[in-house]
């Protein structure tokens, strides 16, 4: 069995989606309660292979890659299938796994206009294999093919059932995004042709991620190492998003349908981050270390923003995705400090930030349903006609100002405080102001999340709503779809070392340029 | 004579032809046009076959007259075609794809 | 008197010209049973051509399980890696416009048989070309393939645009050669031969120094004439206009299997023929890759028509092909990247375009048109469909696991690999160019996905495809997606080198 896991699991794991969308293609379109049982079936059968692999796992050794899988792809241009998970994909692997189902529970009775669950659920199952494969892949070519796997169906996601300006935000996010992997794709290359041996001097001529992760740029001059920087430092930063490249997100998110923004928020946004701490900073230190007191700016500049973009946003889920925008500005400042610390901090920042980010956009979506509006001044005393939502929206944001006890605290506070001392080589005084800014940025989050909930939550509902019938508080599909987020916002909250534990050593490998 | 007269004299038909075909608008004109260029391509072919005392040039020569007359013929058969179906063989006329 | 005893007919090696030889026989077998059952051989014609195409495919595979590299007449006609891949290429082309064509043609009003015969014909001149080594082959190659080519295109003889698009066609077409010609005429006159190999060692050589003139004229007409031929901008102006004018079975036929046939010819004529003036050849190539990618991008952007789009893409396409040439003579290893790159790009480039024709062709039976508005809602009434040509789509744009982005991946990896800065431009200029080129596509794809269909377009029950077009589907479906996937499978047919 364990020899089972060990060859096959990873594979397994990132195929079955896929495989299940295969055969939901096979079955006639009508027959929507097979299409819901096969997409449900595929995506827990990924994760209780999933599972089982976390259960074998080598904890102890979360450091160095473990289920690595290394077979023959692409040999004329020296790319390999190499897959391989270690303590920072593990976290990301099980948010997904976890995420996916939960989204295809939710779509039971909620499959938005204008309908066909066929092609909605297995877009879905593609996306899962695109974000599975992104986390395991080792090598940069494989990764690429998987980071854009992801595209098409997200694209169709918005484009088909997205609201009234689905086509203007498919369409953008789908050139800002290929825009970057374009150059992220150059910036592959370049590392391709000009790594080389750190010992003989002899061109490497690869793309195994272990391997330029251990040359660790030898043979790239640092010049030549900020351009390449630059290059991902795009297709990344447009992925996260990071401050300048951030516009695609909130139409995208505006526009999609429910599930579509909880995994657009929960997963794919990971992809960019996850790629600047496995790819872009251990493959191109000298890059990294010039470059990152820029990205520590553009972080907080994200933070700030943000915010104040929140506070004058009307809509609730755009108010979400601006908010989005500032947390993942948190995630990108730990990184930014290049510290054991402050990159544990932006690992545990995106798994929560996955959990409670998807959770509001379960809770816009379901109150959407209900209101069939998101306009902030046309809701209110959610608490009176749902209650039990009401409560929920007021403890998923409590989570997400970074109330200490859930999950939300242990992403933010540590990636603030790891700005007070960042790594050797970076400017200590400006991530000092950094750390003063961010921590500024919390107060704003904490005022926006509250005006958010005083005006939906609280008060008296509004007339034109008053006795509606449709107001239902949550529904059991409901309750299933988010009870193991809500668990997830707890016990994060409480016993954040489960996923540090899994973390640090994984990190300190990442960073063994940076800790000497 | 030298081998630059016959070079000349192929120049001078190319271009006459090159010209044939980027002014006219007669279908009939712009072939005859053709025709030039391919004559001075056979004076070229063959003064340099003589040239080089090599028969290429002249068996070359000779294959670009026979496809030439099979391309002459598909080329009127087309003009014939348009001719009766719009009664004319200006080119210009032919509008109905824009570009 | 002659001793005629004395001739000795040049040794042939009929395993070699097996390929053309079975085309030649099932071909005029064609016109036989055409000439002898009149009308009855209207109904087995397609068969046949289709069971002619499989039939020449099996010396070609015989040829490449023995694997040797066979020459005839001196090295003029030589079978190699590249010339087997080639013809295994264009055959399986032309194999699926046939299974395009049957309903088509059989609906339409066309003559049926002598339709078959020319494509029979112009995919024999296919074949001869990718082992033509000699300027005289390549001229008659050339020609065999033109010919057919221009009456298939005015193959609709009622209709005025079918007829305006083969004059057109045609009259560029007999310029481009004419032009073509005359560079050969003037090479001939450099070398004193009509071999490639004896090309490339006179014109390089230090007497030549003198007439490099002559040779640089002689190479630009070259590469003009062959311009025309893969429609390269700015010598592409007569594609957008045959391709929409045509049958569109024959227009998916011209924009794969005959601009091919215009890339093997440059292809041998650039790596056997002008291989070492590298300083003539690269710069004209450069320009002429960097303006087509731009140039076709461009204009495809404001296009209305889809066909007239897939032309402008075509143009395009021709320019990132055209790519590595530009940089193919900075070293031998080099030199087998862009070879097996453009190879590995005409071998994608025919599975995806042809799909999108054949995509074209199912959705202009119950829209009558090819117009781009005509596709706003394809997704509501016919899905199968809508996603074939989102995959066909989005694999010309190259985006993963679709065909298409391996093929660019290595055109970029061959510009990049020598490291000189005209490379490294050119390779920007491909780089930018995809995300240009996405924009056409993508809205495309999101017209059919995301509008509600037209009132004009009956949109309530599904589209009749007929079986053989559903073949084709499927099978240039499967090769973009295995492509895409497993490029190695590609890779490793496309692995070839030609020095």
């Amino acid at each position: 069995m364990t020899d089972f896991l060990t060859d096959w699991g990873l594979t397994l794991v990132t195929f079955a989606p896929l495989l299940g969308a295969l055969i939901m293609m096979t079955v006639p379109a009508g027959k929507t309660h097979t299409h819901r049982l096969v997409a449900l079936f595929a995506s827990l059968a990924a994760l209780v292979v999933g599972a089982l692999l976390l259960v074998d796992f080598n904890y102890g050794d979360a450091g160095i890659l473990q289920y690595v899988v290394d077979r023959s792809w692409i040999d004329v241009i020296n790319s390999r299938y190499i897959l391989g998970i270690d303590g920072i994909s593990l976290p990301l692997l099980a948010l997904t796994l976890v995420v996916v189902p939960l989204c295809v529970v939710y779509s039971w009775d909620h499959i938005p206009h204008p309908g066909n669950p066929k092609a909605f659920l297995s877009l879905i199952l593609i996306l899962e294999t695109g974000m599975i494969g992104t986390f395991v892949a080792q090598d940069l070519i494989l990764f690429f093919v998987f980071f854009e796997v992801v595209l098409l169906p997200m694209f169709f996601m918005i484009g088909v059932w997205g609201g009234e300006n689905r086509r203007y935000a498919s369409i953008k996010f789908f050139l800002f995004t290929l825009f970057g992997s374009a150059l992220m794709l150059l910036s592959f290359l370049a590392l391709y042709f000009l790594s080389s041996d750190p010992i003989t001097g002899d061109p490497l001529r690869t793309f195994d991620m272990r391997v330029l992760s251990d040359v660790a740029g030898a043979g790239i001059l640092g010049v030549t190492q900020v351009w390449i920087f630059a290059g991902m430092f795009i297709g990344f930063g447009v992925k996260v998003p990071m401050f300048p490249f951030h516009t695609w997100l909130p139409d995208a998110h505006t526009e999609a349908p429910t599930v579509g923004s909880v995994i657009l928020a929960a997963v794919l946004l990971k992809l960019g981050t996850y790629g600047f701490v496995r790819i872009a900073v251990p493959m191109l230190p000298e890059g990294a270390e010039v470059w990152m007191p820029w990205i520590g700016l553009l972080a907080v500049i994200g933070i700030i923003y943000g915010a104040l973009g929140c506070l004058a946003q009307t809509d609730m889920k755009r108010l979400i995705a601006f908010s989005s925008v500032a947390h993942m500005g948190f995630v990108m400042l730990g990184v930014a400090t290049l510290t054991d610390f402050g990159v544990n901090a932006a690992i545990f920042g995106m798994v929560a930030h996955g959990i409670i980010t998807g959770m509001l956009f379960f809770l816009a979506g379901s109150v959407k349903e209900r209101y069939h509006t998101l306009e902030i001044k046309r809701l209110g005393g959610l608490l009176v006609q749902a209650p039990r939502m009401g409560w929920l929206l007021g403890f998923v944001s409590m989570a997400s100002l970074g109330l200490p006890g859930l999950a939300g605290f242990w992403g933010e506070f540590p990636a603030i405080l790891s700005a007070y001392s960042p790594a050797d080589g970076l400017p200590v005084g400006v991530f000092r102001v950094y750390m003063v800014v961010a921590a500024v940025g919390t107060v704003l989050a904490a005022g926006y999340l509250l005006w958010l909930l005083q005006r939906t939550a609280m008060g008296s509902p509004k007339p034109e709503f008053a006795d509606n019938d449709e107001i239902v508080d949550v529904t059991p599909t409901e309750w299933i779809a988010w009870l193991p987020l809500l668990i997830g916002i707890v016990l994060f909250g409480v016993m954040p070392g489960l996923i540090f534990r899994v973390t640090d050593p994984a990190v300190l490998t990442v960073l063994t340029e940076f800790l000497g | 004579m030298l081998l630059n007269s016959f070079l000349l004299l192929a120049g001078l038909l190319f271009c006459i032809g090159v010209y044939g075909v980027l002014v006219r608008r007669n279908g009939i004109m712009v072939l005859m046009s053709v025709e030039l260029i391919l004559n001075s391509v056979n004076i070229n072919l063959v003064a340099f076959g003589a040239f080089h005392g090599d028969v290429g040039g002249e068996v070359f020569a000779l294959f670009v007259i026979a496809v030439a007359a099979a391309e002459v013929g598909i080329g009127l058969a087309i003009v014939l075609l348009m001719y009766r179906n719009r009664l004319t063989t200006d080119f210009a006329e032919a509008d109905m794809l824009k570009g | 008197m002659i001793d005629l005893l004395a001739f000795a007919r040049p040794p042939i090696d009929w395993h070699a010209a097996a390929p053309e030889l079975t085309l030649l026989a099932c071909g005029a077998l064609l016109t036989l049973v055409d000439i002898v059952w009149l009308e009855r051989a209207k109904a087995v014609s397609a068969t046949l051509a289709s069971f002619s195409l499989l039939a020449a495919m099996v010396p070609v595979v015989t040829l490449a399980v023995d694997g040797t590299d066979r020459a005839m007449f001196g090295g003029a006609y030589t079978v190699d890696d590249f010339s087997l891949v080639m013809k295994a290429v264009f055959l399986l082309t032309a194999y699926v416009v046939v299974l395009l064509s049957t309903d088509y043609i059989a609906k339409g009003d066309f003559w049926e048989s002598e339709y078959y015969q020319m494509l029979l014909s112009a995919v024999l001149g296919m074949l001869v070309m990718t082992s033509a080594r000699d300027l005289v082959t390549i001229f008659i190659a050339l020609e065999l393939l033109s010919i057919p080519a221009y009456l298939m295109a005015t193959w609709h003889k009622v209709d005025l645009r079918s007829n305006e698009a083969g004059l057109k066609y045609y009259l560029m077409g007999v310029f481009a050669s004419a032009v073509l010609l005359y560079g050969m005429s003037l090479l001939y006159g450099v070398s004193g031969s009509t071999m490639l190999s004896d090309i490339n060692a006179t014109i390089s050589n230090s007497q030549a120094e003198g007439l490099l003139a002559v040779v640089v004229l002689g190479l630009i007409f070259v590469v003009v004439g062959f311009g025309f031929k893969v429609s390269a901008f700015p010598f592409h102006m007569w594609a957008p206009d045959a391709y929409e004018g045509a049958p569109t079975p024959v227009t998916a036929f011209l924009s794969v299997a005959s601009k091919a046939a215009g890339f093997v010819a440059l292809l041998s004529l650039v790596f056997v023929g002008f291989w070492d003036r590298s300083d003539v050849y690269q710069p004209l190539l450069w320009l002429l890759s960097a303006a087509s990618m731009t140039g076709g991008n461009l204009m495809a952007l404001r296009q209305t028509n889809a066909v007239r789009m897939l032309a402008y893409s075509g143009v395009a396409q021709a320019g990132y092909m055209l790519a590595p040439l530009a940089v193919a003579g900075e070293s031998s290893a080099t030199a087998d990247d862009a070879l097996s790159s453009v190879v590995t790009y005409l071998a994608i480039y025919a599975a995806m375009n042809l799909g999108a024709f054949a995509v074209i062709i199912a959705v202009a039976r119950r829209t009558s048109s090819a117009e781009i508005d005509s596709y706003k809602g394809l997704f509501r009434y016919a899905p199968v469909l809508t996603v074939a040509m989102t995959v066909f789509l989005m694999a010309l744009a190259g985006i993963p696991p679709f065909g298409g982005w391996f093929a660019k991946f290595e055109i970029v990896l061959a510009l990049l690999s020598p490291g000189t800065a005209w490379g490294v431009v050119l390779g920007g200029v491909v780089g930018l160019n995809s995300v240009i080129a996405l924009y056409y596509y993508a809205r495309i794809a999101s017209y059919m996905w995301v509008e509600a269909p037209p009132d004009n377009v009956q949109s309530s029950s599904p589209i009749k495809v007929p079986a053989s077009v559903s073949a084709a589907l499927i099978l240039t479906g499967l090769v973009t997606l295995a492509f895409g996937i497993v490029p190695q499978w590609v890779g490793h047919f496309t692995d070839v080198s030609l020095l």
